[in-house]
């Protein structure tokens, strides 16, 4: 990567905007907020209609008014996921002061978005009136909105994007694979990718379909349900929302003036098995070792690792040894957070927000900690209570996925950039 | 449009439906005056159009001929689903 910087064709991929709508709050500043000062926004669920299931724990995204934010002819044909995925979107674009005016032609945006379970909302509001009602009584945006590239095709519509699109279906990790395919994207010639992922896992239909998920938590307490690298880990507890990032080419970018944040280094991708949590640790293992390698990254080099970090105590342990396997001695010393234990895992879209996060931490040169977790039976500095604050360049960003996939993405801070948003927080 | 049908389903109609089934805010007044101008102009794509006629199917209880959905214009689509709705046909 090194060699291939000093080549003048050579086209980085750069984040220059993140729109985050999460259980932290709605925009990059409220959600960056509360992951520095180590809040947690999970809660009993109470969301109508899903008060009676076995999950009782969530992250929900409360206070979210899609109709202030979205025209009312998106909103009838889109699922909350895409309410979520648009507004990102448009908090992405506004966040790298990105306009229309900024693109070369339309064909030059592209989007990539990673979904786990599409719009199940709208989808059960359907089935209900097919079944209730007959298929008279099924509208026909059914076709659209509950479909995995709806927020692609949606945010390409809003936004007259006709770049290169793609919709990554590749589990959890699929949200880091997403982000590595928009980078390649941009390397091969399209100067701007709106890349991210959203999740609305919270309606009673998604909910059932998730109760089928040995690790998910049914514990009953907030500050308990999502406990990873404890002794206490009793699964997860499931999220809703996401973010979405802008990539640019990193020369076009500075053309324009826009600050490069950050910049995606290096990928790998490997695939274990469905819940085969102890084959996992290879798998991990190889597909940091893979991001590094094309990273041009030295295990030492690594300032701070966002975990996956599943609450499933095999899985846990499968993770701290990948970490060991990959980077050695300097495992045991790294900073290794894992901020989502605050929001609960969005699936797709949990590793999206840690690479925002990511880029934020780096920022304000702060390691964020992870919410609920105190007595850690892990050989890893896992920073807890407080937030760390570190000189941080190169930030690692784990993801596995409960069917199997296992991906890594390494993120670089511009060395050119300038601007330091050092935290008045700590 | 002809004079001689009797419109079941008139512009105010269609202009309700539309914002009910597609979410398209119309004036009543605008979408009669621009009768001829395409769907597109007002923003319903074909989808939006396809819900509009299952809504008015299962509103007359009836089934309306296939190129209903394949109009292109409200003026065209009225003169359609009000033939239809008069004959039977």
């Amino acid at each position: 990567m090194r060699e291939r910087r000093r080549d003048p064709r050579h086209r980085g991929a750069a984040v220059t905007g993140l729109g985050v709508v999460s259980p932290h709050g709605v925009g990059a500043e409220p959600f960056w907020k509360m992951t520095a000062d180590g809040t947690s926004s999970l809660t009993r669920l109470g969301r109508d209609g899903c008060e009676n299931y076995p999950l009782k724990v969530a992250g929900e995204v409360r206070g979210f008014d899609p109709a202030a934010l979205i025209e009312e002819t998106y909103l009838v044909q889109t699922d909350r996921f895409t309410h979520f995925a648009l507004t990102a979107a448009q908090l992405a674009l506004d966040d790298a002061r990105w306009g229309p005016a900024d693109a070369a032609s339309p064909y030059s945006v592209g989007v990539v978005t990673a979904a786990g379970s599409g719009g199940g909302e709208f989808g059960q509001r359907e089935l209900q009136n097919l079944w209730g009602q007959g298929p008279r009584h099924v509208g026909p945006y059914q076709s659209i909105a509950w479909f995995y590239a709806a927020s692609t095709g949606q945010i390409s519509i809003r936004n007259d994007f006709k770049g290169p699109c793609g919709v990554v279906a590749g589990d959890e990790a699929g949200g880091l694979d997403a982000l590595a395919h928009a980078a390649r994207t941009v390397r091969r010639g399209t100067d701007t990718v709106v890349v991210g992922a959203t999740e609305a896992p919270l309606a009673p239909y998604s909910i059932v379909c998730q109760l089928g998920y040995p690790e998910l938590s049914r514990s009953g307490d907030p500050g308990g349900a999502y406990r990873p690298f404890t002794s206490a880990a009793c699964g997860f507890a499931p999220a809703e929302g996401g973010a979405v990032l802008l990539l640019e080419e990193e020369r076009t970018a500075r053309e324009r003036g826009a600050e490069v944040r950050a910049t995606v280094a290096g990928h790998g991708a490997t695939f274990t098995g469905a819940s085969r949590w102890a084959e996992s640790r290879a798998g991990l293992a190889r597909a940091i070792t893979t991001a590094l390698a094309e990273a041009d990254c030295r295990p030492e080099e690594v300032d701070v690792v966002f975990a996956d970090a599943l609450g499933v105590p095999e899985a846990d342990r499968a993770e701290a040894l990948a970490l060991a396997d990959a980077l050695g001695p300097h495992a045991r010393r790294v900073p290794v957070t894992a901020p989502k234990t605050g929001t609960g895992r969005a699936y797709c879209a949990a590793p999206v927000l840690d690479a925002a996060t990511a880029v934020l931490a780096m920022e304000h040169g702060l390691v964020p900690p992870t919410p609920n977790v105190l007595d850690i039976c892990h050989d890893l500095a896992l920073v807890t209570g407080r937030a760390h604050p570190a000189e941080l360049r190169t930030a690692l960003i784990l993801s596995r996925g409960l069917m199997g996939l296992n991906s890594a993405l390494v993120l670089r801070r511009s060395a050119a950039s300038s601007s330091h948003r050092r935290s008045t927080l700590v | 449009m002809t004079d001689q049908i009797t419109y079941q389903v008139t512009v105010a109609d269609l202009a309700a439906l539309m914002k009910r089934t597609a979410g398209v805010n119309v004036d009543p007044d605008d979408l009669g005056r621009q009768a001829d101008d395409g769907f597109d102009t007002f923003g319903l794509d074909s989808l939006g159009l396809l819900g509009i006629v299952a809504e008015l199917e299962k509103r007359h209880g009836r089934s309306l001929p296939e190129q209903a959905e394949r109009c292109k214009t409200p003026a065209e689509f009225l003169a359609l689903v009000n033939t239809s709705l008069q004959t039977g046909a």
